[in-house]
């Protein structure tokens, strides 16, 4: 470690398999979902794990609080081993989770109430818990909406929800599996702001899961999961500058970074590390001579 | 012939309450027999509400559906006969899958129709043929199948019933790239293959035009507007104005337009972009 | 549609019922279903019903909500009314006998007085769930049976499952809704033909509502790990329900009412 950057998780040879027994408790079939994985991410940290579905991206996730723990490997959240039992609960405190379906994974009939479910199994004091409540609905932008009922409230709102309810729990981490997924376009916005805003303005680190890559884009380091392993970990530029490794394992690449990689197979002198629309721009009008104000 | 046609469709919840909307709001629309139409707007815009008129799950306030020149609200027709001339496929389609195997609930439907044994058994192999589903997936049960596959037994569930319009909403919603292309380029292939009038619901832009031919906008209950995919673009400004997304592509040429490189109205794919691009620039070379 | 459904509905205010200790609001209700009861004359049904009118007043409960929640019972009103009406024998002569039918003034009465006594145990009944969120509820339920913890019951986890339930019951409506759409596009006739056609026609329906409810469930359970759940040892709550001197004045008026109902039992 250098200087005050510390690791909030840290993983080592995280090996995990999923077995099927049968009546005997013979193993009939097992499946290594997870194949050595060696991660570290640091405090503050915007980072998007991308793969089709199956590649281990959300077992994976699910190390990172404890819910599973390896069959191999270990995994670290701010020090502490995950397969601990006696400190399990700093581990999901540090590592808050939202998960894909946004109904499944509201607990309250009440907004407020729900937000506050996490503070008040950490037997949170009830003025506290008022307090944490009400500052991280004000976080997502929906304190307007505490009194109301969840299923009144659309899926990029329940989503932002779920949100509240893990930063009330002030947390380091949070660990987003796809929370997009099931979102309309508007939905998917109000979530993607969200979760920038909690890494800029509260310095929380984020793990986020997806497979936009529009989305993916966004993050401060992007790593590519491929059949249980870690095949690419680096900045989004570089990652989406490797268009056809990333279509190999199913994924998509920005329309302007395909369109900057179609050209230069034309022979066009044009950078292979574009992925915004903006930049794509400038370098397009460079070509006809045109610099932008 | 048209397959469907609305005329002053309109559809109102909760009438005479103080809840009252209006959620389909007088809309005229004509598609014609074997047309590919992308249906697109963001949620409440009333594409789901006016899509379930079409088969008669919903009864319009006013206004008359005609499918296939039918009146399907008149006296003489059975609605029941509608929902297997038009078949509806709905978001998130495989939780209605409920069968042992895979087999038997593609046959759901068609058995439902009354159809002879060896039609059935004819038309399940042959949905889940156009579906992509192999034989020995037929036997498996439907709940262990990857999310991507269920979506595609659930579709050939609807497949099957050989409907002359299939609706499908959102039948991408919530997949990885790789099973939504596969299930939209399945989609693409039975269109070609049947000759089948296809109305899809999407949010995604970059989705329908990669597939559709004709693309019908919602906006706020009514229609904004059905346009041929080469010139629904010659709107962008408008479509975006009500809150819809373009697809980057798109975007990255009005970007440019308004910096004086001007690849025409009608760019939306990126092999299109590509094209125009290389002309213009040498074209520039060449001066 | 199935979403039409208003049972148990909550509409927040502001009044002093809405502000009640949920507790005292659940035992005082008691208190009057008995009250209910323990009436054995019109003069005593009339304080009741007075009473709980102007508690709906006081809450600021549309009367047209009164009579919603009223809608679904009016089949056992009826039913109990003309019940008493045909069986209740009186002194003197009957005032109608035509073929079977023979009513006496005492049938009348009776019938009247069970309509009066159905309806304001009803009326009285929503008024609670009206005026307190069901979560609310669970936790003065949860309070109240808190006793029986040292007998080992199940007091939290039982409360618990109550809110999950309610969370639940409009996502579960809304999907048997989506559901029961998807089969009927697929030629599924849900409304026709006989009994055993019909039970059989709910498999494709009820099926795909397990195996999403099961799904659910599993989902929740872990976004519950994931939020620390550990059961209620140690737990505290957002709200804390507080008696206020609101609380004690209304037990003194329900109380009164109460005594003046059995006093009037006596002198009327």
């Amino acid at each position: 470690m250098i200087g005050d950057i510390v690791n909030i998780i840290e993983t080592k040879d995280l090996e995990f398999e999923y077995q099927t027994l049968d009546d005997d408790g013979k193993v009939i079939e097992s499946n290594k979902v997870l194949k050595g994985i060696n991660l570290t991410i640091p405090k503050g940290q915007f980072v998007a794990v991308l793969g089709h579905n199956g590649c281990g991206k959300s077992t994976l996730a699910k190390h990172f609080n404890g819910i599973l723990v390896g069959s191999k490997g270990k995994v670290f959240v701010n020090g502490i081993d995950t397969a601990d039992d006696d400190k399990i609960y700093d581990v999901r405190q540090n590592v808050g989770m939202v998960f894909q379906n946004p109904d499944n994974q509201l607990v309250a009939t009440i907004v407020e109430e729900d937000v506050a479910f996490a503070l008040e199994n950490l037997g949170v004091p009830p003025k506290e818990i008022r307090r944490r409540v009400d500052e991280a609905l004000n976080t997502v932008d929906m304190y307007k909406y505490r009194e109301h009922s969840p299923h009144q409230l659309s899926g990029g709102q329940k989503q932002r929800i779920a949100i509240a309810g893990v930063i009330a729990m002030e947390p380091d981490c949070i660990v987003l599996d796809e929370p997009t997924a099931m979102l309309d376009p508007k939905g998917r916005k109000e979530v993607m702001a969200t979760i920038k805003k909690l890494n800029r303005e509260k310095g929380i680190t984020i793990v986020f899961i997806t497979h936009y890559m529009e989305e993916a884009a966004q993050a401060e380091r992007v790593i590519v999961m491929d059949k249980g392993r870690v095949i690419m970990d680096d900045e989004p530029k570089k990652i989406f500058s490797r268009v056809e490794e990333l279509k190999a394992v199913g994924l998509d690449v920005p329309q302007v970074t395909e369109l900057c990689y179609e050209l230069r197979k034309e022979g066009i002198d044009i950078p292979q590390d574009i992925i915004t629309e903006q930049d794509c721009m400038e370098h397009i009008l460079k070509l006809f001579g045109k610099d932008v104000l | 012939m048209n397959a469907v046609e609305t005329k002053n469709l309109t559809y109102k919840y909760s009438v005479g309450t103080p809840f009252e909307t209006t959620a389909v709001d007088d809309v005229n629309v004509t598609i014609e027999k074997g047309e590919f139409v992308g249906i697109i707007g963001h949620t409440g815009s009333g594409k789901s509400t006016l899509i379930q008129h079409l088969n008669g799950l919903l009864k319009q306030t006013s206004g008359d559906v005609i499918i296939n020149g039918r009146n399907i609200w008149s006296k003489d027709v059975n609605i029941r006969d509608i929902r297997f001339e038009v078949g509806l496929v709905f978001q998130y389609s495989e939780h209605q899958l409920f069968e042992e195997t895979v087999y038997k609930d593609i046959a759901f439907g068609p058995k439902n129709m009354d159809l002879s044994p060896e039609e059935v058994d004819k038309r399940v192999r042959e949905a889940a043929a156009s579906m992509g589903i192999t034989d020995d997936m037929l036997e498996r049960s439907p709940f262990d199948l990857s999310g991507g596959q269920k979506r595609r037994v659930a579709l050939a569930g609807v497949i099957a019933m050989e409907p002359q319009i299939l609706i499908l909403d959102e039948p991408a919603a919530g997949l990885d790239p790789i099973g939504r292309d596969t299930v939209l380029e399945k989609i693409s292939e039975y269109h070609k293959n049947s000759g089948t009038t296809i109305l899809l619901v999407s949010h995604s832009m970059e989705d329908i035009v990669k597939y559709a031919g004709k693309v019908l906008v919602m906006n706020r209950g009514r229609l904004f507007c059905y346009e041929s995919v080469d010139n629904v673009f010659s709107k962008s400004k408008e479509i975006q104005m009500i809150g819809l997304d373009v697809p980057q592509i798109t975007r990255l040429s009005l970007m440019l337009k308004e910096h004086g490189v001007d690849l025409g109205d009608d760019i939306y794919t990126i092999e299109r972009a590509k094209q125009r691009l290389i002309e213009q620039i040498k074209g520039k070379q060449e001066c | 549609m199935l979403k039409d459904i208003t049972i148990g509905q909550y509409f927040p205010g502001n009044s002093i019922i809405h502000r009640m200790d949920s507790r005292f609001k659940i035992v005082l209700d008691i208190i009057y279903v008995i009250m209910l009861f323990v009436a054995q004359n019109f003069m005593g049904l009339a304080v009741a019903a007075i009473f709980i009118f102007m508690a709906y007043g006081v809450a600021n409960i549309k009367f047209r909500l009164m009579l919603k929640s009223l809608k679904p019972i009016v089949p056992i009103v009826i039913f109990t009314a003309v019940l008493n009406l045909f069986f209740i024998k009186g002194e003197g002569n009957p005032l109608v006998d035509w073929w079977i039918f023979t009513i006496y003034w005492e049938g009348i009465e009776t019938s009247l007085f069970m309509m009066i006594r159905i309806i304001c145990l009803i009326v009285g009944m929503s008024l609670l769930t009206y005026t307190t969120s069901p979560i609310i509820l669970t936790d003065a339920i949860e309070s109240l049976l808190s006793p029986l913890k040292k007998l080992h019951f199940p007091v939290h986890e039982l409360a618990m499952m109550m809110t999950i339930a309610l969370r639940f019951i409009p996502t579960l409506i809304e999907e048997t809704d989506k559901i029961m759409m998807a089969q009927k596009a697929r030629g599924a006739s849900l409304d026709t033909g006989g009994l055993m056609k019909k039970a059989k026609a709910l498999v494709p329906i009820l099926i795909p509502l397990f195996v999403s409810a099961f799904k659910r469930a599993n989902e929740l359970a872990m976004a519950m790990e994931c939020r620390c759940y550990r059961g209620g040892e140690g737990r505290t709550r957002l709200r804390q329900l507080k008696a206020s001197p609101i609380d004690f004045a209304v037990t003194a008026l329900v109380l009164t009412v109460f005594g003046f109902v059995i006093v009037n039992n006596f002198i009327f």
